[in-house]
C-alpha cells in the first residue's frame, strides 16, 4: 500500500509530498554537514576568545646555496586566536657583531593557528655569524 | 522484485539528478565569486559570531527562495518541505563551495580551522543562492531549440540527405558558439583579475591536472545530468560531436581557448611568457569559463 502511494507521489508529485529513502538519506547528510559547520563555528568562538595574536618567526629545514646566495627557510606561525593582517617578518644576519644584510617579508593575512612559509636569501653564508629572525609588526584587522 | 529493485533504483537516480542540478546552479553563480580574493579575505578575519549571523542570514534568503523555486522539479511545496530543502541547499552549497576551495588551493592542510571556516561560509553563500534557483536557472529548453531547428528544416526542405549534413554543422557550429557565449559571460570578468596569476602560481601540476578534471566533469553535469533532456533525446541530437563525453571534451577545449584568449587580451599573457605560464594561467581560468559555457549551451 505504501509501495503504491510512493509511486503514485513520484508521477504526481502533490502538495505535501512524502520523502523517498533517497531525499531521506540527502537530508540527514545536509543535516550533519550543517550541524558540524555550526558546532564547529561555536567551538572556534569558544577557542579565540579575546586571544591575541602571537607571531613566532622560526628557521625550518636546511639552508640552500645556489649561484652564490643562500636560502634561508622560515615558517611564521600565529599560534594566538585572532587574525592578524600585514605581518612583518625580519631577518638580520650579523657576521662579527655587524649587522651585514637584512631581509623582510610580509604576509598580508596570518589566522590564529595558521603558519606560512617563505625564504630569505643572503650572499654572506648564515654559518658564519648570527641569524636574528623576528616578527617587527603587525596590523589589527 | 525486479518492478521493485527498479523503483528504488529509480529513486536514488531521481535524487542524484536533483543534487547534481543544485549543485550545477550552485557553480554557476558562486564560481566568480570563487574568483574574488576579498571574499576569502573577509572569510579569513571573520569572528565566529559574524560567521553565525552571516549563515543565519543566508538560510533565510535561500528559504524564501526554495518557497518559489528550488532545485527539485516539484513546484510549490509545504513549509516544512521547504525548510528541508533549505537545509539541503545549504549543505550542498557548502560542499560545492569547500571542494573548489581545496582544488584552488585557498583551503590546504595548513589553513587553520577558523580560517577555512570563513571562508567555507562566506564562499557558500552565493553557491547556495544557485542551488536555489538551479531549477529555473538551468530549465532552459536545449531540446526546445533542437526541436524547432528540426521542424524549421524538416518544412523547409525534402531532401533529408543533403540537409542532414548542414544541420549537422549547424548544431555544431551552434554548440560552439552557445559555449563561447557562456564562457565569455562568466569568465571575461575574471580574466583582467590579479586573482588568476595568484592562483596559477599556487598550482602544481597534479593540482592542475585536478582542475582539469573538476572541469570536464562539472561542465558534463550541468549540461547532461541536469538539464532538461532526457537519455532518449540527447541521443537524436544533431552535430559532429553528439556523444555527451566528446561534446564536453569539445566545448572544454573552446573554453581553454576562450580564456586564453580573454587573458591575452586583458595583457595577463604575452608571446613572451614561457608556455608553462600560459599554461597554468589557462587552466585556472579555463574552469570559469568551462562553467559558463556548459550553461550557456543549455541557456543560449
Amino acid at each position: 500500500m505504501s509501495q503504491l502511494n510512493r509511486q503514485s507521489n513520484l508521477s504526481k508529485q502533490p502538495q505535501q509530498r512524502e520523502r523517498s529513502l533517497a531525499e531521506w538519506v540527502t537530508f540527514a547528510i545536509s543535516l550533519i554537514v550543517l550541524l558540524s559547520i555550526v558546532v564547529l563555528v561555536f567551538s572556534s568562538w569558544l577557542k579565540v576568545g579575546e586571544r591575541p595574536p602571537v607571531l613566532v618567526l622560526e628557521r625550518s629545514g636546511e639552508v640552500r646555496q645556489i649561484e652564490g646566495k643562500f636560502y634561508v627557510p622560515f615558517t611564521v606561525t600565529n599560534s594566538g586566536g585572532e587574525t592578524a593582517n600585514t605581518v612583518q617578518a625580519i631577518a638580520q644576519l650579523r657576521i662579527n657583531g655587524e649587522v651585514k644584510e637584512t631581509g623582510e617579508q610580509q604576509f598580508d593575512f596570518l589566522a590564529g593557528g595558521e603558519a606560512e612559509e617563505g625564504e630569505f636569501i643572503f650572499s654572506h653564508n648564515p654559518q658564519d655569524g648570527e641569524l636574528v629572525l623576528r616578527v617587527a609588526s603587525y596590523q589589527k584587522p | 522484485m525486479s518492478l521493485k529493485r527498479r523503483v528504488r533504483k529509480n529513486i536514488w537516480l531521481n535524487e542524484w539528478n536533483d543534487i547534481v542540478r543544485g549543485a550545477s546552479g550552485g557553480f554557476l553563480l558562486g564560481t566568480p565569486l570563487l574568483y574574488t580574493m576579498e571574499v576569502w579575505w573577509i572569510g579569513s578575519f571573520a569572528e565566529p559570531p559574524r560567521l553565525l549571523i552571516s549563515l543565519l542570514t543566508n538560510f533565510v534568503v535561500v528559504f524564501l527562495l526554495i518557497r518559489t523555486e528550488g532545485f527539485r522539479r516539484t513546484g510549490k511545496i509545504g513549509l516544512i518541505d521547504a525548510l528541508m530543502d533549505s537545509i539541503e541547499t545549504l549543505a550542498i552549497g557548502a560542499i560545492c563551495a569547500a571542494i573548489i576551495l581545496v582544488l584552488i588551493r585557498e583551503i590546504n592542510l595548513a589553513t587553520s580551522i577558523n580560517e577555512a571556516l570563513g571562508k567555507i561560509v562566506f564562499e557558500s553563500a552565493p553557491f547556495s543562492l544557485g542551488v536555489a534557483v538551479a531549477n529555473s536557472a538551468l530549465s532552459g529548453d536545449r531540446d526546445g531549440r533542437e526541436r524547432t531547428s528540426r521542424n524549421n528544416l524538416s518544412n523547409g526542405q525534402k531532401h533529408l540527405s543533403s540537409h542532414s549534413k548542414t544541420a549537422e554543422i549547424n548544431a555544431t557550429l551552434a554548440d560552439i558558439g552557445a559555449t563561447l557565449i557562456g564562457a565569455i559571460f562568466i569568465a571575461f570578468s575574471i580574466s583582467p583579475t590579479e586573482e588568476v596569476p595568484m592562483l596559477a602560481a599556487a598550482m602544481t601540476p597534479p593540482w592542475l591536472l585536478a582542475t582539469i578534471a573538476a572541469s570536464v566533469l562539472i561542465s558534463y553535469g550541468i549540461v547532461f545530468v541536469s538539464g532538461l533532456t532526457n537519455q532518449a533525446k540527447r541521443q537524436q541530437q544533431q552535430g559532429l560531436f553528439q556523444r555527451p563525453l566528446s561534446e564536453t571534451v569539445m566545448c572544454y577545449l573552446v573554453s581553454l581557448l576562450a580564456a586564453a584568449l580573454m587573458l591575452w587580451f586583458f595583457h595577463q599573457l604575452s608571446i613572451d611568457d614561457p608556455w608553462t605560464v600560459w599554461l597554468s594561467h589557462t587552466i585556472v581560468l579555463g574552469l570559469p569559463a568551462t562553467i559558463g559555457g556548459a550553461a550557456g549551451r543549455i541557456v543560449v
